[in-house]
């Protein structure tokens, strides 16, 4: 009887079972056996598929129109079965989200490489198969962190998931953790797979202070009597750059799984015609592109083999060589999140003068690495009146590459320079000036190097440019006289700082070479004992015709050794540029971009073309330097951590200036929701003279706190007090050098300001989140750099404030949404000024400004 | 002949230095009036919720729920204008632009409409009536002329003249909507708009008891100008659902010419047209840009056009743990219709509306559209590009049973040259000015123009009912 009432019970149980409705897979036809209204079944609906699928039936009663009485009714009449519907790339995606928001906001030299990062984060690669080479390319993963999964694999062993990676030893925490988002251990979490991502970034933002000075000053000079006072003696008037507004990028990057790659960039600058006014046959001129085929196999051992036609991007070794960007970072160690990729990758970043574009070939074997790349690409060039025939013309002579802040087009350039030039009474005819794509250079390039064990390699780099014009720099007077035109003052305008000017590569001297090329070659060399790896590179510039004598050309070393604990890390740098090591594509480590103080950077309004300054404003190669550089990092226990404190004591090439900057963070965790954050930062810059009338001296301070709220909410308060001592427009008025100079009785002038600043992140959920800040300053001729989510914003004026917010919106699983906008109000101290038809007797004192900013980024990826 | 020279004169006065020579061509047109929509950075081609938002496309009307309904909106709008002249420093660059004159207005106007829903079969009918401000010209400027005395003893130096530019009236739309959907999968629209108004205009100096102490003969000056606008504009649309979460919209208006009939102070708009083309040497000169076309009828009052506007959209509504809906719109309109030295141009719209707690909207929306400003060099004029980013974001509720109530906020910059609207040598009286030895009475002209920068702060309410 027992056993009849079982089975009858069972049945029914069964029966029951099988009669419900199963609420994550019902059509809207068996959701109306339900024994609710029809709104309440179209709300059911609804949610499901507007919302969520249903993880348990009390997700009910997030539903407006059930309450608990309905849901008691509807237990024994539904059910709710596990039904995902995601693809594994969503899933995937839905996994890295953090990553893959955080790398798409990526910005100037991290922009190229975030691409790659995006891409291994879809799709990892096998920890288990990894050279050294690719290990130490993604961030925060160092030599001895890649070397102890080597070792550990060499031993027969296989890393089977992200505990076994975690108890690797020597691996460090950090390591592990970062590394764990790119790697798989056995199968990849998504198999073949087409994968598109298009992302568009669309900024409508000011021009910053130094980019209006050089576009507002006059090109108009030398008048007897009163001079024009016109919008159109400017580059900004004749070229009506108040109009310019949004710069607006388009990329498209496509891929199978990560064997074959395809992209393009689009991104017009401020000044252009955006994609949709451009003329058809532009379009391709003024875009990015590359196709790329990379796979591993087997032949002697592991094989990993990439090749790409179109743009790409080539590092090697510390980049003293070969690291084509066209952005310049400070204190690019390349360790921790200061990463290069070592080898060659593609590129659809937003480098344009610097860019690659051929084919290129980078073959990568256990014990061995070998790159070869070609490019022939059309650069933009200063250019000036070599023949002095009167004009700017193709017969004359390069004198540098130039990144411009704007690529006007070359019939705009001249039409402007005619203008100035024929203005009745300019005495300032224009005799050098940027053109775009004046200069054809072909570059034929490659890298070898040779593992002997683990940890260890000795390379070789070396590339060679032949251009279709001459770079010819003047001999010094010539130079001085053509830069500034002004003959009385230039002499004194011409400063100590400016023999880097002087030493720009020459592809003609009359003593020893005649020739259209750049050779530039060098050796890098790493090797990982214990927890500690040395590293370095030497790279040499031919001048003389003997490539292979070492020593006897302008060169480049930096060496460095980096020691790894669990707690503690320490570099220790060493870098020596000569000044004549002019290496266009050079991006190590350096304190200071090139031409820092010379005449292009102090002398905008003396310059013969004020748009020369943009060779400062955007150049990308470090200056000529000597120094030591330490950095660590040390966590004293688990409330207090030195999150970072470096110290950098150089040398300035050009004229024996001395720097020593040190910087110290310290942050302090009494509570895990609670945080003080305390930032200290000194520099000196002074000559080797005991009267030492050209010292300046910068301090800045700052504290921060920051709570945690509930949600991962957050709340930032700080306060950044800030001084600058700095010599009295020595740099301007007298050669710091000149011993008994003019300004030697004069005193260091102190300008010092602060600021106070709070921002607040609110989570509504994981798909949107909202920053808003606000910040008030008091600057009396100081300045901040502002860390604004995912830009940084320089402020210097008087007196300001600003407010933004971003509102960051996952739409799906494949679009991203991020919104900014900011307004920034702020007084400046202008003296002299006067109205355009006064003369210069009406002083203004402080002039009121504010700006608007927008910021939209789109992310569509599937 | 001397009546003709005063006739150009005046035209060349009135033509150059209005209000704004942007605004002067085409007024203010009034965009989106569904709050909801305009929240949305007004990207509703592929979707409207309520009445108003189916003025982007016609076709639209038929996604509206409900048998009948109904909507009004209030639409406040306040505007700063700044306006600048350019400073030079002492080593005679241009260094900045200084503001001399900031004007704060705030307007309003109003919309409403009813629609009804018929349902045969798989068939759906809708028909719908709009009414609507379309185009507005409403101005305010106001510009105190001051002595340059010494402002010493905390006084403000005395008023010489006050400087007047008042601009009223606006062209407005009443619609007829029709529409039609199959199977809930496509539908087609069409809409037949009677646009009808006026613009006055004014302008004047007015000068101060101050100085008509000094120089009693002074005689102030005025401007009118009054027009009346009528017309028809067409638009079409078609609405496409792909899937329940993708629907495309697509919409199209053809170039639209208004009857205009008014006079410039006492002269007829159409003769005052005639004179222009004829005798104005700007463009008569063989250096002309344009090498001898004329574009004098699209920079004075005897014609009015609209440009054709087409314009696309997607609407797609993800699953997302908050109901989530995203639009987008590119749209593209045929500037050169109005003036051959503009360019078409596109303009995109995208908009997000996130419901939190999947009950309150918030949105938030983004535009990005392009105008026009004309300038003049060496005899020549050139159409510069005025940018309009613009941002938005709103919220809405219902109450009672069947009300909407939604609120938009939306937020535009622009910045354009234009010349000084008052020139100086209009005050070249040396006895007038304390320091007349400081002061150069010529007049500016596009070597020194005026930089106006724009602050337009929507605010719209709107008050939906459906049942």
């Amino acid at each position: 009887m027992k056993k009849i009432i079982f089975i009858i019970s069972f049945l029914s149980i069964v029966l029951l079972w099988a009669e419900r409705i199963d609420l994550n897979s019902a059509d809207l036809a068996e959701l109306k056996k339900l024994p609710l209204s029809e709104k309440q079944i179209e709300d059911i609906y609804d949610y499901r598929f507007h919302i969520k699928f249903f993880e348990s039936i009390y997700d009910l009663r997030n539903i407006k129109s059930i309450n608990q009485r309905t849901l008691n009714r509807l237990k024994p009449l539904v059910m709710v079965s596990h039904y995902e519907e995601q693809d594994e790339a969503a899933a995937r995606r839905d996994e890295v989200y953090y990553q893959l928001e955080r790398l798409g906001t990526n910005e100037g030299l991290q922009e190229g490489m975030s691409d790659v990062w995006e891409d291994f984060l879809m799709s990892p690669r096998n920890v288990n198969k990894l050279s050294f080479s690719e290990l130490i390319s993604f961030p925060n993963v160092s030599a001895i962190d890649a070397t102890a999964i080597l070792k550990r694999r060499a031993n027969g062993d296989t890393i089977a998931n992200y505990r076994d990676l975690r108890f690797t030893p020597g691996i460090s925490y950090y390591g592990a953790k970062n590394l764990g988002n790119f790697i798989h251990y056995q199968q990849p979490p998504i198999s073949n797979k087409i994968f598109f991502d298009y992302q568009l970034k669309y900024e409508d933002s000011p021009y910053d202070d130094d980019q209006k000075e050089m576009y507002q000053e006059s090109m108009l000079r030398g008048y007897e009597g009163d001079p024009p006072a016109e919008k159109d003696q400017t580059y900004w008037g004749i070229l009506d750059m108040d109009f310019h507004r949004a710069s607006v990028m388009h990329k498209i990057r496509m891929r199978y799984m990560n064997e074959w790659k395809a992209g393009i960039m689009f991104n017009s600058h401020k000044s252009n015609e955006n994609i949709s006014n451009i003329e058809t046959e532009k379009l391709f001129d003024n875009s990015k592109f590359y196709l790329g085929y990379q796979r591993e196999f087997e032949f002697d051992g592991r094989n990993y083999i990439k090749a790409f036609v179109g743009n790409y991007r080539a590092t090697f070794g510390e980049g003293l060589v070969m690291e084509n960007s066209d952005y310049f970072s400070p204190r690019k160690t390349g360790f921790g999140f200061d990463k290069r990729i070592l080898g060659i990758i593609e590129d659809a970043s937003r480098t344009e003068e610097y860019a690659l574009k051929g084919f290129a070939l980078d073959w990568k074997r256990h014990n061995m690495n070998a790159a070869f790349f070609f490019s022939k690409d059309k650069k933009d060039a200063v250019v000036y009146d070599s023949n002095n025939n009167g004009e700017i013309d193709e017969d004359d002579a390069v004198l540098s590459y130039i990144t411009l802040t704007n690529r006007f087009s070359n019939d705009e350039l001249m039409d402007a320079e005619n203008y100035f030039n024929d203005y009745p009474g300019n005495n300032n005819q224009i005799l050098i000036a940027p053109r775009i794509d004046a200069l054809d250079e072909q570059i034929l390039g490659g890298h070898l190097e040779y593992s002997p064990f683990i940890g260890t390699h000795l390379g070789m780099t070396g590339y060679e440019a032949i251009y279709d014009r001459d770079f010819i720099v003047p001999e010094e007077d010539e130079l001085k006289y053509l830069l500034i035109p002004d003959i009385e003052t230039a002499d004194e305008k011409w400063k100590i700082t400016d023999n880097e000017v002087n030493a720009l590569y020459s592809t003609k001297q009359d003593t020893l070479y005649d020739r259209n090329y750049r050779r530039v070659f060098g050796f890098d060399w790493r090797t990982v004992i214990n927890n500690t790896t040395f590293q370095g590179e030497y790279a040499e510039m031919e001048v003389d015709g003997k490539f292979q004598k070492i020593g006897d050309d302008p060169s480049a070393l930096l060496i460095s050794s980096y020691t790894q604990f669990e707690n503690l890390y320490l570099l220790s740098m060493y870098r020596d540029y000569d000044l004549d090591f002019d290496n266009p594509y050079q991006r190590s480590f350096s304190e200071s971009e090139r031409y820092d103080d010379t005449v292009f950077e102090k002398m905008v309004y003396g310059l013969n073309n004020t748009l020369l300054n943009d060779l400062y404003l955007n150049s990308a190669q470090p200056s000529a330097e000597r120094g030591f550089y330490f950095e660590t990092r040390y966590q004293f226990h688990r409330m207090l951590t030195l999150t970072q404190a470096y110290l950098d004591i150089w040398e300035r090439k050009s004229d024996a200036r001395r720097g020593i900057r040190f910087q110290g963070k310290i942050e302090f965790k009494p509570l895990h929701q609670l945080r003080f954050r305390l930032r200290h930062k000194q520099q000196i810059k002074r000559y080797d003279d005991d009267l030492d009338r050209g010292k300046s001296q910068a301090d800045e301070s700052e504290l921060k706190i920051i709570t945690y709220l509930s949600n991962f909410d957050r709340i930032q308060l700080g306060y950044v007090y800030t001084r600058v001592w700095q010599p009295p427009y020595l740099s301007i008025l007298s050669d710091p050098a000149q011993v008994n100079g003019p300004d030697m009785a004069q005193a260091s002038t102190l300008t010092d300001g602060d600021m106070i600043y709070v921002d607040y992140t609110h989570n509504f959920n994981e798909n949107l989140k909202v920053i808003g800040a606000f910040s008030f300053w008091n600057a009396y001729g100081a300045s901040f750099w502002d860390y604004e989510d995912v830009e940084l914003d320089f402020d210097q004026s008087d007196k300001g404030y600003k407010t933004w917010f971003n509102i960051h919106s996952r739409i799906s699983n494949n679009l991203f949404l991020s919104l900014k906008y900011k307004y920034k109000q702020f007084k400046t101290r202008e003296i002299e000024f006067r109205e355009y038809n006064e003369t210069v007797t009406a002083y203004f004192r402080n002039v009121q400004k504010s700006e608007n900013s927008i910021r939209l980024q789109l992310d569509w990826k599937f | 002949m001397k009546y003709i020279i005063i006739t150009i004169m005046l035209i060349l006065t009135v033509t150059l230095n209005s209000y704004s020579i942007l605004e002067k061509i085409e007024g203010n047109f009034v965009g989106n009036l569904d709050a909801r929509s305009v929240a949305m950075g007004s990207a509703s081609t592929a979707e409207a919720a309520n009445l108003l938002a189916v003025r982007q496309n016609p076709a639209n009307l038929s996604l509206l729920k409900g048998i009948f309904g109904t909507q009004l909106t209030g639409n406040f709008i306040f505007i700063s204008e700044n306006r600048t002249l350019p400073m030079y420093n002492s080593f005679d660059a241009y260094a900045d632009d200084a503001t001399y004159a900031n004007n704060t207005n705030l307007f309003d106007n109003f919309a409403g409409g009813v629609f009804g829903n018929l349902r045969l079969m798989e068939n759906k009918f809708s028909l719908a009536f709009l009414y609507h401000t379309f185009i507005d010209f409403t101005s305010n400027y106001d510009e105190e002329v001051r002595n340059n005395a010494n402002s010493d003893y905390d006084n403000y130096p005395p008023i010489l003249a006050k400087n007047l530019i008042e601009g009223s009236g606006s062209i407005d739309a009443l619609s007829f909507l029709a529409a039609y959907q199959y199977d809930e999968i496509f539908s087609l629209g069409f809409k037949l708009s009677k646009l009808q108004g006026n613009s006055d205009w004014e302008r004047k100096v007015v000068w101060s008891d101050h100085s008509l102490d000094i120089i009693p003969d002074l005689q102030d000056q005025e401007n009118e100008l009054e027009r009346d606008f009528d017309g028809f504009l067409f638009q079409t649309g078609m609405n496409i659902t792909i899937s329940p979460r993708l629907n495309l919209g697509f919409s199209f208006s053809p170039k639209t010419e208004l009857d205009v009939t008014g006079k410039i102070d006492t002269l007829d708009v159409a003769e005052a047209t005639y004179l222009a083309t004829e005798y104005y040497p700007i463009y008569n000169d063989s250096t002309n840009a344009l090498e001898g076309y004329d574009i004098v009828d699209s920079l004075t009052y005897a014609d009015y056009t609209i440009p054709m506007k087409i314009r696309s959209g997607i609407n797609y509504a993800p699953r997302n743990i908050m109901r989530t809906n995203f639009a987008l719109d590119l749209e593209y309109v045929s500037w050169s219709d109005m003036n051959p030295l503009f360019d078409d141009v596109y303009n995109f719209y995208l908009g997000v509306e996130h419901k939190l707690e999947n009950s309150i909207p918030l949105r938030f929306g983004f535009s990005h559209q392009t105008k026009f400003a004309i300038r003049s060099d060496d005899n020549k004029n050139y159409a510069n590009k005025i940018f309009m980013p613009t941002f938005s974001a709103g919220t809405g509720f219902s109450f009672l049973e069947n009300f909407v109530c939604d609120i938009s906020l939306e937020y535009t910059n622009r910045k354009y040259e234009a010349l000084d609207l008052f020139p100086d040598s209009y005050y070249d009286y040396d006895d007038l000015w304390e320091n007349p030895q400081y002061l150069n009475f010529s007049d500016r002209g596009w070597e020194n123009p005026d930089m106006v920068k724009e602050s337009l702060l929507k605010l719209k309410t709107s008050i939906s009912y459906r049942w």
